[in-house]
């Protein structure tokens, strides 16, 4: 007969196992700081001391490298800082540029205006255009208005390469603004004689297309640039006012009882921006 | 063979950020002990027969460098040790809360016990003031989880540790 012996399983833990190995070690660390630090124990821990030197010497260098790192770091949100006041600076200066530009172009335009002086021979005011009328251009509204004497009906003249040229009328006039309807406006219309032979005729605009002088006599001998004047019979416009030149005579209309002439204006009114707002008539 | 060259390659790499961060944060007064980082982490992962060696053994490499008590660190290490062991089966050791919390709690308590030990075997005074010892910690805690990350990502699979526990037996 066979009797078995049953094996007991193993454990697969010592409960005062867990104790035991903590407690060795403090046991040991206690010891070890009984043990006076001359002697044995200050060569024990020099010798470790050497054996460890490399990685301390590695760490050393890590946190150099880490502070170089730092350091460069700092340096660069730096430059971005500079960076970006430099580039505000030079926007800056870019803008400063452009209003001197602005203001250069403007030196000169009213540099020739002062050359040209029509304040010597007419009464009035100049004036700026502050608004121009978006969809068709055909009316602009200036800068001055009652308050600085501009009355409606008032007669408008503008200045383009050192000519004055007949630019518009004054239709309305608040205290500080005026609105000046342009001759390319096809409600626009003045008394105008021909420089040649002194015929009258009534410039009118046409919206886009240039502006024309209708009732000229089928007989008057008119040429392509023949200047043309305001008339001393218009209401509105002193005598003289330079408008332009002719530019065409239309001839084909078989039964027509009068020549109808295209004018070139002396003024573009489409780029206008200072105007002379005459008053009170011619000076004396 | 092997787990015993990643372990040294991790003490290694332990001592060196050590003193890393012992010399760049001692700087601004800061007492970081990253050491004990890795030593709580060598804790979690490894198995107490393997564990507690090598937790004294960074205590004591602290030791080889201090000047008034050779083996205070050992021992503070070792009470930690113990603790982490004690408490590691009721916490999950896996997120990164409880492993910061438990930096910093023990960077602390291993503060007040050095500075205890020290004072009763060569009456120095070892402390590194309120200030630095929390600051210290609080950088320690923050820099656990990826020291707790980087042990158990390269020791996770040893005979020392504690997933292999019962294969060994």
């Amino acid at each position: 007969m066979v009797v078995k012996k049953h094996k007991t399983p193993k454990k697969h833990s010592v409960p005062g196992r867990n104790y035991w190995l903590p407690a060795g070690y403090l046991l040991l660390s206690l010891l070890l700081m009984i043990l006076p630090l001359k002697g044995p124990v200050a060569s024990f821990k020099a010798v470790f001391s050497y054996i460890f030197l490399p990685q301390i010497r590695a760490a050393h260098s890590a946190t150099t490298y880490a502070e170089g790192v730092s350091q460069t770091v700092r340096e660069l949100l730096d430059a971005h800082d500079e960076n970006r006041h430099l580039k505000q600076e030079i926007e800056n200066s870019r803008l400063l540029a452009e209003q001197a530009q602005y203001v250069l172009k403007e030196n000169q335009r009213l540099s020739a205006l002062l050359q040209v002086a029509p304040q010597r021979r007419w009464k009035g005011v100049w004036a700026k255009v502050a608004y121009r009328e978006p969809s068709q251009w055909n009316t602009v509204t200036l800068d001055k208005g009652a308050k600085d004497g501009i009355v409606e009906r008032s007669a408008v003249i503008g200045v383009e390469e050192g000519q004055v040229g007949l630019a518009g009328v004054v239709v309305e006039v608040t205290e500080t603004t005026s609105k000046v309807l342009l001759v390319r406006d096809e409600d626009f219309s003045a008394a105008v004689y021909l420089e040649r032979g002194k015929e009258t005729g009534l410039l009118v605009g046409d919206g886009p297309r240039p502006i024309r002088i209708q009732y000229i006599p089928l007989q008057t001998h008119v040429e392509e640039g023949d200047n043309i004047y305001t008339s001393s019979t218009s209401s509105v416009f002193p005598s003289g006012i330079w408008v332009g030149k002719v530019s065409k005579v239309r001839k084909d209309d078989a039964f027509q009882t009068a020549l109808t002439v295209q004018v070139a204006a002396g003024v573009h009114t489409s780029a206008i921006q200072e105007v002379f707002v005459i008053s009170t008539g011619e000076k004396r | 063979m092997r787990s015993i060259i990643k372990l040294f390659l991790l003490f290694v790499l332990a001592t060196v950020c050590h003193w890393g961060f012992a010399l760049g944060f001692g700087f601004w007064g800061l007492s970081v002990n990253l050491m004990l980082a890795f030593a709580l982490a060598f804790c979690t992962v490894l198995r107490p027969s393997f564990g507690y060696p090598v937790v004294f053994l960074c205590g004591l490499f602290l030791d080889f460098f201090g000047t008034k008590v050779f083996g205070n660190n050992a021992c503070s290490f070792t009470v930690a040790a113990f603790i982490m062991y004690q408490v590691s089966p009721r916490f999950d050791f896996e997120g990164p809360l409880p492993q910061m919390l438990a930096v910093f709690l023990l960077t602390c308590l291993t503060s007040v016990l050095n500075w205890w030990l020290v004072l009763e075997f060569s009456s120095s005074i070892l402390w590194p003031g309120f200030g630095g010892m929390l600051g210290g910690a609080l950088i320690g805690a923050f820099c656990s989880p990826a020291v707790f990350w980087l042990v158990k990502a390269t020791l996770h699979d040893g005979l020392m540790c504690k997933t292999q526990e019962h294969a060994s037996f």
